[in-house]
């Protein structure tokens, strides 16, 4: 048990100095977040004079779109970092050692959360100095951060699964492109009811990051209200238990003996 | 004690695409001994390590690595041994002493016991000076000489080679064979190394099995190998391939191996042969441009076991 600690500390440690030494794979990621930040807001924050938004701050609604970017990018890391251990021959080299293998996997994770959460909380701070005000107070506050960890995680989980299988950089890199569809095909610019387009207005009904955002808003916007925050972290929940799942099969595949 | 040894016990290895790579091999290697195995591309050489090293099941047969059973405990063998593999495994984003830290901690030792330990090794493959830049900016030996460090941060008692020295120039190569020498002779570790280089085998090893189509075609010392062929060897070089096959054809009585422009004859006394072979020779008005009388090398003893030039240096 200690082994597997102290394995995890050693390459959580490692996945950190390769992301300090390598900032360029990490500004891309944030100056889009940041990028979706200002210009949402500075071009599209009229239309949060319909009724529709009941009064809402348009920097409250797509803040957290700027942060399921974030979430997004921080999390993709980590498969990346496997496709480079693979490609390298690193990773052959630790499946020689007595390394428990779940270290492996755990540590580009682990780097890939705290990332996250370091963009998360510059995003938070920016909103606050645009003027954001969060409804449900620094619980609030804690609660994003949560769900951000969270679809996180499981976008963790698909991208160590995407990586493990591909075990090539351009596959595991196509594979990213699923950021594309879960993060616009939803209630991304406006609500539910303002989305025109049938086809529209049913992906996004079935996007998990629908209720996602739902459940941040809610937070921002509206405060304490329980149905949309269990809804979300339901979604979440389950997201988590689908891909990490899937990450552990192909790791399993990935570990075995020829 | 069985600590240090390798039995391997009719290996057979068969991929799922029916393949067989090692078909019954079998052989022992002592505490201390230096092994080299021996086989042209292809001949089951990587796939035998890569059972012997836990990255790959066997299908029949049994191994043993000081003592215990590689398909049954491979968690325990990967204790004993050190494995450099044909391509190195370095994250080139991490300093050689990082990595060597790293290492050192995956095996267990304390963060300090892994800062020393890492400080050591660089000493010992001459790494001190570049001890803090990221691999990536290390020439090709020096990455060799960095994976090698690591394999040994938990001093295994075996240490596994697959082609250690392939594609390095002779100075690096050079350095790799001292170093390889005084862990085996200095701290008797024993060696098992996988070559295509005779000189390399004859260089460093006790014993040499030479591997062909998944099997053992022959075996011994270096000098025992040498013996079996117990002949001299006449090398003649022709001006032309045409000519030399023609050379073939007029000595096809005698033991005649072709290779490009050169034909090598083995004779029992080439002092007495080789005026017979030249008469032969003039009759079809064949003469060799150069000419060269040797005791076998391993070259030779390669050459007759595979039937191949390929692994011929």
């Amino acid at each position: 048990m200690k082994a597997f600690f102290v394995h995890t500390y050693v390459l959580t440690k490692r996945s950190i100095v390769v992301l300090l030494r390598n900032p360029l794979t990490i500004l891309p990621n944030l100056f889009i977040s940041v990028f979706f930040l200002f210009v949402y807001t500075g071009g599209l924050s009229g239309i949060a004079q319909l009724p529709q938004f009941e009064g809402a701050d348009y920097l409250s609604f797509i803040l957290p779109v700027s942060i399921v970017s974030a979430a997004i990018g921080g999390a993709g890391g980590a498969g990346q970092e496997l496709v480079r251990d693979l490609e390298s021959g690193y990773f052959a080299r630790l499946l020689q050692t007595p390394v428990t293998r779940l270290a492996i996997v755990l540590g580009p994770i682990i780097a890939g959360m705290l990332q996250l959460l370091v963009q998360t909380s510059l995003i938070l701070g920016l909103a606050f100095l645009l003027g954001l005000q969060v409804e449900a107070g620094l619980g609030g506050v804690l609660v994003l951060l949560l769900f951000a960890v969270g679809w996180g995680l499981a976008f963790a989980g698909y991208s160590v699964t995407v990586a493990l299988k591909a075990k090539n950089a351009q596959a595991a890199q196509a594979g990213t492109l699923i950021f594309f569809p879960l993060l616009f095909l939803s209630t991304t610019f406006v609500p539910l009811e303002l989305i025109e387009a049938g086809w529209l207005r049913t992906a996004a009904v079935i996007n998990p990051t629908t209720y996602l955002l739902e459940g941040m808003r809610s937070v921002l916007i509206d405060g304490w209200v329980w149905q949309p925050l269990v809804t979300g972290f339901l979604v979440v929940g389950a997201a988590c238990v689908v891909t990490i799942s899937l990450s552990v099969i192909s790791a399993r595949r990935a570990f075995s003996r020829e | 004690m069985t600590k240090g040894t390798i039995v391997v016990d009719h290996l057979v290895k068969t991929y799922k695409d029916k393949f067989t790579a090692v078909n019954d091999v079998s052989f022992t290697v002592g505490k201390g001994e230096c092994f080299a195995f021996l086989g042209p591309n292809g001949a089951g050489k990587s796939t035998t390590v890569k059972v012997l090293t836990t990255l790959s099941r066997l299908t029949s047969g049994s191994v043993t690595i000081s003592g215990i059973d590689v398909d049954e405990d491979p968690e325990k063998v990967r204790w004993e041994i050190g494995v450099v593999l044909q391509d190195t495994g370095l994250d080139s984003n991490l300093t050689a002493r990082e990595l060597l830290e790293l290492q050192g901690r995956i095996f267990h030792l304390s963060g300090k016991e892994a800062s020393f330990r890492a400080e050591e090794l660089l000493a010992v493959v001459g790494l001190t000076e570049e001890a803090d830049r990221t691999s990536k900016k290390f020439s090709g030996g020096m990455k060799r000489r960095l994976d090698l460090a690591m394999t040994l941060v938990h001093r295994p008692g075996i240490l596994f080679l697959d082609e250690p020295t392939t594609g390095l120039d002779p100075l690096n190569r050079k350095s790799i064979w001292k170093e390889i020498r005084r862990l085996n002779r200095e701290e008797g570790t024993t060696v098992f190394l996988t070559t295509q280089y005779l000189e390399e085998a004859d260089e460093l090893a006790d014993q040499i099995q030479i591997i062909s189509g998944g099997k053992i075609v022959a075996g011994g010392t270096p000098a025992e190998l040498k013996q079996s062929i117990g002949k001299d060897v006449i090398s003649m070089q022709f001006v032309s391939e045409t000519e030399a096959k023609k050379a073939r054809e007029v000595l096809n009585k005698r033991d005649v191996f072709l290779i490009e422009n050169d034909i090598r004859v083995t004779e029992e006394k080439a002092s007495a042969a080789l005026p017979v072979i030249l008469r032969e020779l003039q009759e079809f008005g064949l003469e060799p441009a150069a000419l060269s009388v040797a005791e076998p090398t391993l070259d030779d003893v390669f050459i007759q076991v595979t039937g191949s030039s390929e692994g011929a240096s």
